[in-house]
Order: structure tokens, then C-alpha cells, then sequence
């Protein structure tokens, strides 16, 4: 945990700084479905937006209203009081209603001078995939006129093996998870998750080689009641996973936006690289917000719990969240038929309600016998 | 200015339609058999609310006249008719009955032979006829664990599916991305409910150009496609093009509408104009019961117009309802304009500025259709970008001349709301009066009709300096 302090407590760390003193661009993104390797060339490096610490969303509800999901609405907030004024472009989707209106509302407030939204389909067939590929096409000449970075073919194809680089090294880490006694906690995990998406690629694959030189000198952590798997949306506070761990759970799986299921996948450098990008953008995020894909969506888990060895899930969606609200009423239910025991928590962007959380996630555990 | 009182004459043109609507009532008893009938209502008991149907007629044609009184009931007969005729493909051709999300037109389907059956309808029909009709279903939706905050309009399809009160088909449900996250997700659980695969059409967020259009158009074919593989129904393309030359028609007699209601004061307004619209657009586009509905809402605009009758009397503000309807409240405009002189003349529903489809081969056609869809009202506001949502406002109320804008805060239309910080400076800037009315579309529970009335009241009190034209309505509205 050494290793990740003051890196995730406020928007501008000091990888980025470092980075920025160097003469390094970051660009902030909202979505999952934003492709870090296109933001990774140059002397461009990607930073995932989050609020950290966020107070209040007074003048972000003024904008966004208080109906819209609070992670939106402390962007905004944050956005509002330039703690991102260190972005040097912004980089969003339109994933979800509220993250599309986030980006309305930006433009609306403070447009920045580089501010692009990728329009990436509802489906992943065939059509999708032609469709995204020329979103990417027209993504790819934005940052190539604006930042005067070289972005053809080569380039992609340097940034794609340095991704799966970062992405081997991470996921090489995420799998001891899957043995009985893993070395760290979920808790360390989520930390090195995000500090993936937060810093540099560079500066965050050095973090990672240094979390995995620490591990060889650790005992495997035995002492834990059941293993965890947390589904949903958003969530990139690691005191959730940790409050979650305390009542003696094990998070050995995170299948969520910021978490690593399937975010850790590597792109093909067999194959022209836009294609490539296209069909990882699908196949390494899983929202709900891709229509006609529920049935995979569950088999996923379904082989997720299988290979993480799961006992229960812990199925968090952000308050207003319409496509995981809507999802996780016929989630829950084919999971429960399925014999797997599933605690759904509402929450809210910012951590709240600790005492709550441990109570519900205590006497989950308890139901499940362990 | 003509006088306009109700008088015997309006008297007698609520009873001419009032029998009217009983008539296709009791011929759908006699169609379908007395003992059938009490079957289907014990198994789909809102039905029993559609009786109320002639409850609305007087709502809306109280204190209304003349040829606005006659096209008001003509919009309200024709519904009823159309109900009729939606009831008897739910129990006569259930083999070829295609459920579908509301935002789907159904023209193709008609052209396919296939009886479509908008899944949310109800939700907006019932709540018109009974406010508290749509509550039981909201609630069974509530239980099955989908969130609350989620608009309740799909909630009640929801509920309705969960309650197995919707008719039963084995053909495959087609839906979309539109017009909400909240709609398209809820298809996760009405398809693992029903048992059934469903088609999922796809209206990028990016869609005026040419490469939207194309990419629509596939969705379209594969649909066809889809459906001809797993339904009985087979494209017809003579059909269509039958179909949406009667569509094109519709929107000729709409566009004189729109162009005779920009005199002030209008010769139509309210309901003739949007209520119209939002029913037979959306269910039944291309009958010919509904280019009737339009081609005589045409001549009775036309006559008042030529006659120098506005539809309501003392107009007084012009108004447009953005958002979906006060559907629970439907009678709002015949109260604001008894009370204010509010008159209304177009609604966000009805607002579609892809007008007509070339005919001519199967291609362009489905490029028509394409457009329409994606450009089609609400998809337009709420898939797209801000400007889609903003642009129109401020041009239907440049067009329409309008001296207020309301937006209908549905609580469930997220981002609607996540536009009103937006829309309320802009409206300042512009020197526009904003009223954002908090209600619920479908739920009164949230905002009952006094609440809307009292909302009213502050703005055209305190921001419009409006005088009261009739006191003694109050008296008529329980609080």
C-alpha cells in the first residue's frame, strides 16, 4: 500500500506532475470504453477522471440536477472548480445518458479547446464494429491535428505492444488471485488498478513490477471468511473493497469499470491496428449498456465465478444508474436461480454510509454460511 | 372577434361523440362475445379503465367550442376507435400480434402483415383516463427490485409485463436504443420475462449525415431480415409504400396545422394538435383512420382560421409543453387556458422536422423511414447531442411565436433534467419565461394535479404578472 500513497486522493498526483514537468500532455476520459492506447502516443498519457474526496455536488445539481448519477455530477463539480484544469483535452463517450450530458454540460460551462466524443454502437456485430472503427478513424485525425502527434499505423502499433505490456504485467498479477490463498488483497488490487489508469503508463508499469517484487518476499493471505466477487458499474474508491474486506471477505474478483475483469485484455498486433482497437474496445468492457448481450453478460460472470473460485457476489450500481439499475433487477434473479448468493447495494459515487455497508456485507457473509 | 361560448350546439356535438364512442365499444363486446369479453377483463383488468373513456371526452371539452370542441372529440373518438381496433388484434390475431418499444415505428411491421402492439401504449392512455390507473403496475415493477427513480412510463410497461397483462404472442419483441437508457435496459427484463428473443435497433448518437443514415438503413434491413426468419411475416413492399404515401399525407395535412396555428390567436390548438399526433404517429401511421383524424383536423383549422375564430377564446399566452404530457393531468391546457388564456401549440412529441418519404423504391423508403426515426421527436432530444434538444425549443418558439416556454419536468427523463441548469440561463439570456413543471408522467403520487396547478400559479402570478381570468374554476379542482 506503500506504494500507492498520495496517488489516489487527488485528481493531480505526483506521477502527473512529474509527467506534465517533462513536457507530457494527460488527457482525461470518462468511460471504459475510451481506448487508453490511442491517448497512450507522444507525448500524450491518458488519466481516467475521478473526484476524489469529493464534498458536495451544489453546483454541479444546479446543472446536472440532483437526478443524475453522482459520479457525473462530482465530474462536474470538480470540472467547475478546475481541479482537472491540468487536462490538456478531454475524452468522453456517449456510453450513458448521464455521461453524455456531462460532456453537454462541459462544453456548455468551459469548453475546453480539445474536447471529443467517441459515438460507440449499442451492438458489437458486424455493423457496430465498422461504425466504431470509423469513430476511431475520426478520433485518431482529432488528436493528430490538435496535438500534432504522429498517429498512423506504426505509432498505433508501437502504443498497442507498450499497452499489452502494462496490461500482461497487470493481468499476470490479477490472476494469483485465482489461487486459494492469493498474496494481497483486493483492496491492494483495486489500489494498483487504478493507479494504472491514474499515472502515466510508464510511471504505472514500474508501480506494478515493484507490487510484484514485493510479493515474492509475502505470506498468502489465508485468513478470510468467503471470496468476493464485485460486479457493477463505476467504482474507483478502494475503501469500498477494503470495507468489504474488513468484515472477512476476500475480493478476488472486479468485474466493474475500473476494475480488471475483462478490462485486462490484450489487443491483437496481427491485424491492421484500428481493427484491433475496435474489437478490444468491445471485448474488454462489459456494461449493460450494450443491448442484446445479457445472456453473455451473465456467462461471463458465470465463468468468472468459476475461475476465481467465488462463493458470493456484491453487486454495486451508483443511485440513478439506469442501465446497471435496469440490469441488476434480472441480474440478481438469474444469478439467485443459479444458486449464486448476490448482495445488491445502491451506493453513491462518494464514499458514505460506511457502517451500513459493513453491517450488510457482515451479514451477507453470515448467509452464506461462512 | 366571433363569439365562442359553449352552447347548445357544442352541447349536442359531446353527445353525437360520446354515442359514438359507445358504439365501437359495444360493437367490440358483440365481436369479440359478452362471455369472452368478461374473461379478457378479468384477465387484463385496465381494460375497464378504457370505458372511462368518455370521462376524458367531457374533461377536454368542457369550456371549449365551436370547431376546437369538434376536433378535440374527433381526437379522442379516433383513439378510442384505434383502441378498439388494438384490443381485437389482441384477442382475434394474436398469432401475428409484434410487441414493440413505442419509440419503434411500426409502419414496416403493418407492411410485414403483422399487428403491432406498443408495449408502453397503456402507460399513456390509462393515466389520461384514470390518473391512478398505471400505480398497481409502477408498484409490481418497484418489487421486482427496478429501481425507483427510473421513469415510471417504463415502469408500467414493465409492471404490465411482470403482471402478465399484456396479450401473449410468441413472435419476437423489437426494441431500441431509444429514447432512454432507462427504456432500452428495461428490455433485459421484459425479454427474460416473456421468454422471447427480441431485435435491438441501434440509432447512433451522431446521426446527421449520410453515414448515420447508412448505418440505420442495415439496421432496418437486418431487422426485416430477422423477422422474416422468426415471425410469419413477410415484407411487402407494396404495402409500405401504400402505407407511407398515407404517412406522407398525415404530415401535409400536419404541416398546414403548424403553418395556420402560427396566427395569432390560433385557430387550433391543445390536443387536436399533439394528442393527434403522439396516438396515431406512434400506433397507427399510414391508416386510413388516422389521415381521416388529420384531414378533417386540417378543414377545422382551416374553417376557423378562415373565419377568424381562435380556437381558444381571450388567448392570452402561447405556449409550447416540452417534454412528455402531464399524462395523469391531461386536462391541463383546458384549465390554463380557462384560468390564464394559455393556449398551447406544439409539444416535444409532435415537434418532427424529417417530414416526408420518397416512395419510390424500397430503398428510399427505408432512407425516409431511416431519417424519420432518427430524427423523429424525443429521439432527437434525447439521444442526441445538447444543440438537438436546445435548437428546437428556441425555434418552435420563434416559430410558433410563443410568449413563454413550459418544460414538463418529468422526474423520470433524466436527461431532460440534466439540461435544465442549461435551458433556464439560457432562457434568462434570451429573455424568455421558463416554467419547469416537477411531476411524474405516469404516477400521480409524485405530483398530483393541485401541485401542477399550484406551479402554474407561481409562474403566471409571480413571473408572467398574469391576471386570473376565472376565479371561480378553482372552485371545480378538489385540493
Amino acid at each position: 500500500m506503500r506504494l500507492f500513497e498520495n496517488l489516489l486522493n487527488i485528481p493531480q498526483n505526483h506521477l502527473i506532475e512529474q509527467a506534465i514537468k517533462e513536457g507530457y500532455i494527460p488527457i482525461g476520459y470518462t468511460c471504459s470504453y475510451v481506448p487508453e492506447v490511442m491517448l497512450s502516443i507522444g507525448k500524450l498519457f491518458p488519466v481516467r477522471v475521478r473526484a476524489p474526496g469529493v464534498a458536495g455536488t451544489e453546483i454541479a445539481d444546479t446543472y446536472l440536477s440532483s437526478v443524475i448519477c453522482s459520479y457525473a455530477r462530482s465530474s462536474l463539480e470538480f470540472f467547475m472548480e478546475g481541479h482537472y484544469d491540468f487536462f490538456g483535452g478531454w475524452v468522453f463517450t456517449a456510453s450513458c445518458d448521464h455521461l453524455r450530458r456531462l460532456y453537454d454540460n462541459m462544453v456548455y460551462l468551459k469548453k475546453h479547446p480539445f474536447m471529443h466524443i467517441l459515438d460507440v454502437p449499442h451492438k458489437s456485430g458486424k455493423a457496430g464494429k465498422k461504425w466504431l472503427k470509423e469513430e476511431l478513424d475520426i478520433f485518431r485525425n482529432a488528436i493528430a491535428d490538435h496535438f500534432g502527434v504522429n498517429m498512423d499505423d506504426t505509432a498505433l502499433g508501437v502504443a498497442i505492444t507498450e499497452y499489452n505490456g502494462l496490461v500482461a504485467l497487470l493481468k499476470d498479477i490479477g490472476d494469483m488471485r485465482k489461487c486459494p490463498d492469493p498474496p494481497f488483497t483486493g483492496t491492494e488490487f483495486h489500489h494498483l488498478m487504478l493507479a494504472s489508469m491514474i499515472a502515466p503508463p510508464k510511471a504505472a508499469a514500474v508501480l506494478a513490477k515493484q507490487f510484484r517484487e514485493e510479493l515474492a518476499n509475502r505470506k498468502n493471505i489465508q485468513k478470510y471468511r468467503a471470496r468476493m466477487m464485485v460486479v457493477g458499474g463505476n467504482l474507483d474508491d478502494p475503501t469500498y473493497t477494503s470495507i468489504i474486506e474488513s468484515q472477512g471477505g476476500l475480493v478476488v474478483a472486479d468485474r466493474y469499470c475500473t476494475g480488471s475483469i475483462p478490462h485486462l485484455t490484450t489487443i491483437s498486433n496481427n491485424r491492421d491496428p484500428l481493427s484491433a482497437i475496435t474489437e478490444h474496445t468491445f471485448a474488454r468492457t462489459d456494461c449493460p449498456r450494450m443491448m442484446a448481450d445479457f445472456d453473455g453478460r451473465i456467462k461471463r460472470i458465470m465463468d468468472a465465478i468459476r475461475d476465481y473460485h467465488v462463493d458470493g457476489i456484491v453487486l454495486e450500481a451508483i443511485k440513478f444508474c439506469d442501465t446497471w439499475g435496469a440490469e441488476s433487477s434480472p441480474l440478481v434473479s438469474t444469478l439467485r436461480e443459479a444458486g449464486v448468493p448476490v448482495l445488491r447495494i445502491e451506493r453513491e459515487y462518494h464514499l458514505g454510509g460506511e457502517g451500513q455497508l459493513k453491517t450488510r456485507v457482515q451479514a451477507f457473509i453470515e448467509s452464506m454460511g461462512k | 372577434m366571433a363569439k365562442i361560448k359553449p352552447g347548445l350546439k357544442d352541447s349536442l356535438v359531446f353527445t353525437q361523440y360520446s354515442v359514438l364512442i359507445w358504439y365501437y365499444i359495444v360493437k367490440l363486446v358483440i365481436r369479440h362475445g359478452p362471455y369472452d369479453m368478461v374473461r379478457d377483463i378479468i384477465r387484463y383488468p385496465w381494460i375497464l379503465d378504457l370505458l372511462k373513456v368518455n370521462g376524458l371526452l367531457y374533461r377536454l371539452t368542457r369550456d371549449r367550442s365551436g370547431e376546437y370542441r369538434k376536433a378535440v372529440s374527433l381526437t379522442v373518438l379516433t383513439i378510442a376507435r384505434q383502441i378498439a381496433e388494438l384490443l381485437e388484434r389482441a384477442f382475434h390475431e394474436s398469432d401475428k400480434l409484434i410487441l414493440h418499444e413505442d419509440l419503434v415505428p411500426p409502419e414496416i411491421f403493418y407492411a410485414m402483415g403483422l399487428k403491432p402492439w406498443t408495449i408502453e401504449a397503456m402507460g399513456l392512455v390509462i393515466p389520461m383516463l384514470e390518473p391512478r390507473g398505471m400505480e398497481r403496475y409502477i408498484d409490481a415493477c418497484e418489487n421486482e427490485g427496478f429501481p425507483a427513480d427510473i421513469c415510471s412510463f417504463v415502469k408500467s410497461a414493465v409492471g404490465m409485463i411482470l403482471e402478465e397483462h399484456l396479450p401473449p404472442t410468441s413472435i419476437p419483441i423489437v426494441t431500441s436504443n431509444m429514447p432512454c437508457d432507462g427504456g432500452m435496459s428495461s428490455y433485459s427484463i421484459i425479454t427474460k420475462k416473456r421468454k422471447i428473443p427480441a431485435y435491438f435497433l441501434d440509432v447512433p448518437y451522431q446521426f446527421h449525415d449520410e453515414r448515420a443514415v447508412e448505418y440505420f438503413v442495415g439496421e432496418l434491413k437486418e431487422m426485416i431480415a430477422w423477422l422474416e426468419k422468426n415471425s410469419p411475416g413477410k415484407m411487402d413492399w407494396d404495402s409500405l409504400r401504400d402505407r407511407l404515401q398515407k404517412r406522407n399525407r398525415m404530415v401535409e395535412m400536419e404541416m398546414e396545422m403548424w403553418e395556420m396555428i402560427r396566427q395569432k390567436p390560433a385557430p387550433m390548438a391543445a390536443e387536436p394538435i399533439y394528442l393527434s399526433h403522439l396516438w396515431a404517429y406512434n400506433n397507427f401511421p399510414g391508416s386510413s383512420i388516422s389521415v381521416e383524424l388529420f384531414e378533417k383536423l386540417a378543414q377545422m383549422t382551416r374553417k376557423n382560421m378562415e373565419m377568424g375564430i381562435p380556437a381558444v377564446r381571450n388567448e392570452k399566452y402561447r405556449t409550447l409543453l416540452w417534454n412528455p404530457p402531464t399524462a395523469h393531468f391531461f386536462d391541463l391546457f383546458v384549465w390554463a387556458e380557462k384560468a390564464y388564456g394559455v393556449t398551447c401549440l406544439m409539444d416535444m412529441l409532435s415537434y418532427n422536422r424529417q417530414p416526408l418519404i420518397d416512395t419510390s423504391s424500397p430503398e428510399t423508403m427505408l432512407n425516409g423511414l431511416a431519417r424519420n426515426i432518427m430524427d423523429g421527436p424525443m429521439v432527437r432530444h434525447t439521444r442526441g447531442p445538447a444543440e438537438n434538444y436546445l435548437d428546437d425549443i428556441f425555434r418552435i418558439y420563434k416559430t410558433f411565436h410563443l410568449d413563454m416556454i413550459w418544460v414538463a419536468g418529468h422526474i423520470g427523463c433524466k436527461n431532460s433534467w440534466a439540461l435544465s441548469g442549461v435551458l433556464r440561463e439560457m432562457c434568462r439570456d434570451k429573455g424568455i419565461p421558463l416554467l419547469i413543471i416537477e411531476y411524474d408522467l405516469c404516477d400521480p403520487r409524485i405530483t398530483a394535479r393541485e401541485g401542477i396547478i399550484r406551479q402554474v400559479e407561481t409562474f403566471m402570478d409571480n413571473v408572467m404578472k398574469a391576471p386570473r381570468l376565472n376565479q371561480s374554476i378553482m372552485k371545480r379542482i378538489p385540493v
